[in-house]
């Protein structure tokens, strides 16, 4: 796999050509949004000035909601063509650069009955999107993943819908290894960072929602992560000292809240970005550093699973 | 209700919980204990045709190849103890270190097909077995700590209970195998 200094190198020298084109697209657009915007907020003001005071309360907060959702509106509208272009002239050849084998599908997201399968979030949603569909394979690993919003409906007793995030973020899926049974989950260890060891260690012993606890024999990786598995001793056979080893590093790669399960002979994982991963910025450029190496870091982050954690090493009896 | 008879139903229950949690502990590692058997069982039965395979070619290391035989018989006698058997896995881990160690200096063993397939079932086992020792140590770290912990100690204590062994994770298969040594050999 091409290494991030080698995609930097291709994202300033094969793509510049490209860039430029979009960044005066950028421009074009950023300055009509920034008119229309503020067009549109001196008209929304001039209307509140005039009816506030015959309003209550709640309608007020109703028409505040209404001005966010036409600044979404407006914003959307300048920049979604944009975003395409973008997409299929940025995204598309990095992706391909990184391997040819994988496909790329803007408006897609991996299938919610993956999301369901991986139970690494105990609540069921109730509405999903997402974006930026890879999959295909790698080394000879099947690997999907895509950015994934799941979201929970709540009604409360006077019938008011409200909706609660469960997951935002990337979620990515290949095959594993080895073959087994059993179900294991390991999850971001906030019990044990909040309580200190001992009240963590009861508490998260005690989760009713959750599968027998697993206490693994590597001290820094049971400070990140606690482990629950339906089987004791699978749970060790999955996560063997060297791969314990491998998830902690990635998960020092990635900086973001990481959970992972192994289920069916697949591992899943989600990384808690609280954000939609691949999308252009307007307000900055697409020369910046930092812009760069954001998506570019993403994508090795998430294309590298197969490579890092050593997918593609099958056992004789997988063969 | 009476203070006294509160206090005597909350003692009960704490009694009941501290023993139960004992006994939950004991059968842990017990179960697990039986998973380990199940599997050294595997790998004892890969012995035989291990050894029928390699011995044409391995005219230096006939002892090793008998000894393997003999711990093989010994730990299919009936009737062993946890202990007793702890300590023969960790003998025939070692002899099948050596045995594979050796095999790296027969080119002709190691593109042997049939060998080269016992190889990789052997390794799966033992990285099976692996897993189980681990698993076994933390039930064994769990049921003794909870003999020496204030309060159950006490209780452990009266039901009669006896700390038990740790598996020693063999040395090595904690270093990765050292290529000077295997031309020394």
């Amino acid at each position: 796999m091409k290494s991030i200094s080698q995609l930097t190198d291709f994202y300033y020298k094969e793509l510049y050509p490209t860039l430029q084109e979009l960044e005066n697209d950028r421009k074009k657009i950023k300055k009509r949004v920034i008119y229309v915007g503020i067009i549109y907020l001196l008209f929304v003001t001039l209307i509140g000035l005039a009816i506030y005071k015959q309003l209550s309360l709640d309608i007020l907060f109703l028409f505040a909601v209404f001005i966010l959702a036409g600044m979404k509106f407006i914003y959307s509208y300048f920049v979604d063509e944009y975003s395409v272009d973008f997409k299929n002239k940025i995204i598309a050849p990095l992706i391909n650069e990184i391997d040819n084998n994988l496909d790329y599908s803007p408006h897609l997201h991996i299938p919610t009955a993956e999301f369901n399968r991986s139970k690494l979030f105990s609540d069921r949603p109730d509405r999903v999107s997402g974006n930026d569909y890879v999959h295909g394979k790698i080394d000879d690993i099947p690997i999907l993943f895509s950015d994934f919003y799941a979201e929970k409906k709540h009604t409360n007793s006077r019938n008011k819908e409200s909706w609660e995030k469960i997951f935002q973020g990337l979620f990515i899926i290949s095959e594993f290894p080895k073959n087994f049974h059993a179900q294991t989950i390991v999850l971001p260890d906030s019990a044990q960072k909040f309580f200190g060891n001992l009240i963590g260690n009861w508490l998260q012993a005690n989760n009713f929602s959750r599968d027998e606890l697993v206490k693994m024999d590597n001290s820094e990786f049971e400070k990140e992560f606690v482990v629950y598995s339906t089987d004791q001793i699978e749970a060790r056979y999955i996560l063997t000292p060297r791969l314990m080893q491998k998830l902690l590093s990635y998960k020092k790669r990635v900086k973001h809240p990481l959970y992972i399960s192994f289920i069916g002979g697949k591992i899943y994982m989600a990384i808690e970005y609280n954000n939609d991963m691949f999308e252009p910025a307007i307000f900055r450029s697409l020369l910046e550093y930092k812009i760069a190496m954001d998506y570019i870091q993403t994508l090795h982050l998430a294309i590298g699973v197969v490579e890092e954690l050593k997918l593609n090493q099958k056992l004789w009896s997988k063969i | 209700m009476s203070t006294p008879l509160i206090i005597l139903i909350v003692v009960a229950i704490i009694l009941i919980l501290m023993y139960n949690s004992l006994v939950a502990k004991k059968n842990q590692v017990d179960n697990i204990f039986a998973t380990i058997d199940t599997q050294l069982k595997k790998r004892y039965d890969l012995i035989p045709n291990l050894v029928a395979s390699v011995s044409k070619y391995m005219e230096h290391e006939k002892s090793i190849l008998e000894d393997i035989t003999k711990l093989r018989s010994q730990a299919n006698k009936p009737n062993l103890s946890q202990k007793e058997k702890i300590e023969l896995d960790s003998k025939v881990s070692n002899a099948l270190g050596s045995i594979m160690i050796a095999v790296e200096n027969y080119p002709d063993l190691k593109a042997n097909e049939n060998v080269m397939h016992l190889q990789h079932s052997l390794n799966e086992v033992e990285d099976q077995i692996a897993a189980a020792r681990r698993a076994y140590n933390q039930a064994v770290t769990d049921y003794n700590n909870a003999l020496e912990m204030i309060p159950t100690n006490f209780m452990a204590n009266a039901m009669g209970y006896l700390p038990k062994d740790l598996f020693v994770i063999p040395e090595n298969q904690r270093k990765n195998i050292n290529v000077r040594e295997l031309f020394n050999q």
